[in-house]
């Protein structure tokens, strides 16, 4: 997955305060509830923070499917407009869209 | 042998009804006292991700109370003493005739007095003149206010106590309340549950806590949905609910109409986490289990549950999956309402008002609808539930109540015998 390394370094340093470790031990594949263990209201404070980080209203419908750092990184970069930016001869990537369970 | 403990009177301020008689009959016509929040002014409702609640419109407490009990106290209270004054007069309870130190108040608030609160807070901050605040903002917004009010409203001198639980506060004030009797410490307690906080700040904190539904702002009717597929989140509600109990004796000697007997009760923590339920229901099963113990019935004897159920996903299905648990294959035999499908979630009254609905069910056979139960989720299904009212001969409830901070209450109620 490409993504806007701001953004990106951005999340996982919010995600790095929360936890109370290194961000760069935080990677972009990593499931929030199984890999960081975030429990829903963990991964709630954790949004609450990106909101805050990005200027961003998260609307409660778009929580399903937040599931790992590299969906709330997609997420964000959809919500700012921002693409990944990859050489100017490649077509842009695709952005996939965020999947996982609802677990409350 | 243990007192028992007898319901001799009932008293209500719902969003469906104000009078148990308008809120029963709303109830049984599956009614929904859902709601859209016009503004919270000066706010608009714009910010707010929920725009929908259960509230009591149209209240002005001169219209219910003689006295000036109610002008010095937040709005919870309010509903509190209006609540208090019908079913103390429902029971026919004379405070001249009896002995004023055997009656007590125990009453379940999750948030208090909120309203006054809020605006004091916002005022200080933003015109920072501390001399400003209310001479009365400290006995408002202390928690124990509505039950002093209520002590003061009717010279009622035994024990005196505010149960706060969050959700479960006026199931746990029933619990309470039960105990008290039992053990000989006061004759009546007047029992209450209230709560009044559709305020902008608390309202906002459960948008944040991403605890209410806000899918269905253009339908509010449609909104609280318990146990249904597309549930999710519950809906804020306010209200109060007030049962006077009293021993059984003690309610023969004054040749009382008793509406049911308050058998059991039992209360746990699941010591897990501040807001989340233990996902396999193991210890909600348990809580029901000691409730029924306390009651000496067994789980094939219950015949009604009026559900915590408050519209939120992992909560419902926590319940039936605990209900199953509990049950067995008894569980699809016995009815199961949903009181928040009507009126929101009332917070600390919640307890309260779902005891209502259960005594009503016990001496009527009347069990009031769940609203909106269209799509059975099949993480939570269960054959009792009904979108129509049900008739059905009530001899044992089962009132459940589950409030943040971990902490799981059952009551069981029994029919009355003659």
């Amino acid at each position: 997955m490409t993504t806007d390394p701001t953004i990106s370094l951005k999340i996982r340093t919010a995600l790095g305060e929360y936890l109370k470790r290194d961000p760069a031990t935080i990677l972009i594949t990593q499931h929030l509830r199984d890999d960081l263990g975030l429990d829903s209201m963990a991964v709630i404070e954790l949004l609450y923070r990106i909101e805050e980080a990005f200027d961003l209203q998260i609307p409660d419908q778009d929580l399903v499917g937040l599931a790992s750092v590299g969906h709330v990184v997609s997420y964000v970069e959809k919500r700012l407009g921002k693409t990944a930016s990859p050489a100017p001869t490649k077509k842009p990537a695709k952005q996939s869209k965020p999947k996982g369970k609802k677990k409350s | 042998m243990r007192a028992r403990v007898v319901v001799t009177g009932l008293g209500v301020v719902s969003p469906i009804g104000i009078g148990v008689s308008e809120f029963w009959k709303a109830a049984l016509s599956g009614q929904s006292g859902i709601s859209t929040i016009t503004s919270f002014d000066p706010f608009s409702m714009d910010g707010y991700r929920s725009k929908i609640a259960g509230q009591v419109r149209d209240f002005s407490v001169e219209r219910y109370l003689d006295s000036a009990h109610g002008e010095r106290v937040d709005r919870y209270a309010q509903f509190a003493l209006v609540a208090a004054k019908e079913a103390l007069a429902d029971s026919g309870l004379q405070m001249a005739k009896e002995n004023p130190n055997r009656v007590g108040v125990i009453v379940g608030a999750g948030m208090g007095g909120m309203v006054m609160g809020e605006r004091e807070i916002t005022q200080l901050y933003q015109h920072q003149k501390p001399h400003r605040v209310h001479p009365n903002f400290i006995p408002v917004i202390t928690l124990n206010s509505a039950s002093g009010i209520i002590a003061m409203a009717y010279g009622a001198k035994g024990p005196n106590l505010t149960i706060s639980t969050a959700c479960s506060s006026s199931a746990h004030a029933l619990g309470q309340a039960l105990h008290c009797i039992r053990e000989g410490r006061a004759d009546v307690v007047i029992t209450v549950g209230a709560d009044a906080s559709i305020t902008p700040l608390v309202f906002a904190g459960f948008c944040s806590l991403r605890a209410l539904s806000s899918k269905f702002n253009d339908h509010p009717e449609k909104a609280s949905r318990p146990f249904d597929r597309l549930r999710d989140g519950f809906i804020m509600g306010e209200g109060a609910g007030t049962l006077i109990l009293e021993s059984a004796a003690h309610a023969k000697k004054r040749k009382a109409r008793v509406y049911a007997e308050i058998a059991g009760y039992a209360a746990t923590s699941e010591a897990y986490h501040m807001v989340i339920p233990r996902e396999d229901g193991l210890e909600v099963a348990h809580t029901m289990r000691l409730a029924l113990a306390d009651a000496d019935v067994t789980s094939a004897q219950v015949d009604y549950i009026n559900a915590h159920a408050t519209s939120t996903t992992i909560g419902d299905a926590v319940e039936a999956k605990a209900i199953r648990h509990l049950f067995k294959s008894r569980a699809d035999k016995i009815a199961i309402s949903a009181t928040k499908s009507l009126i929101g979630h009332t917070l600390g009254a919640a307890g309260a008002i779902g005891g209502i609905a259960s005594v009503l069910a016990l001496s009527t056979g009347q069990i009031h609808p769940t609203a909106n139960y269209d799509d059975p989720d099949p993480a939570c299904a269960l054959a009792g539930l009904s979108r129509s009212a049900q008739e059905r001969r009530v001899k044992v409830a089962l009132l459940n109540a589950f409030g943040f901070g971990s902490n799981n209450a059952a009551v069981v109620l029994k029919r009355a015998t003659s």
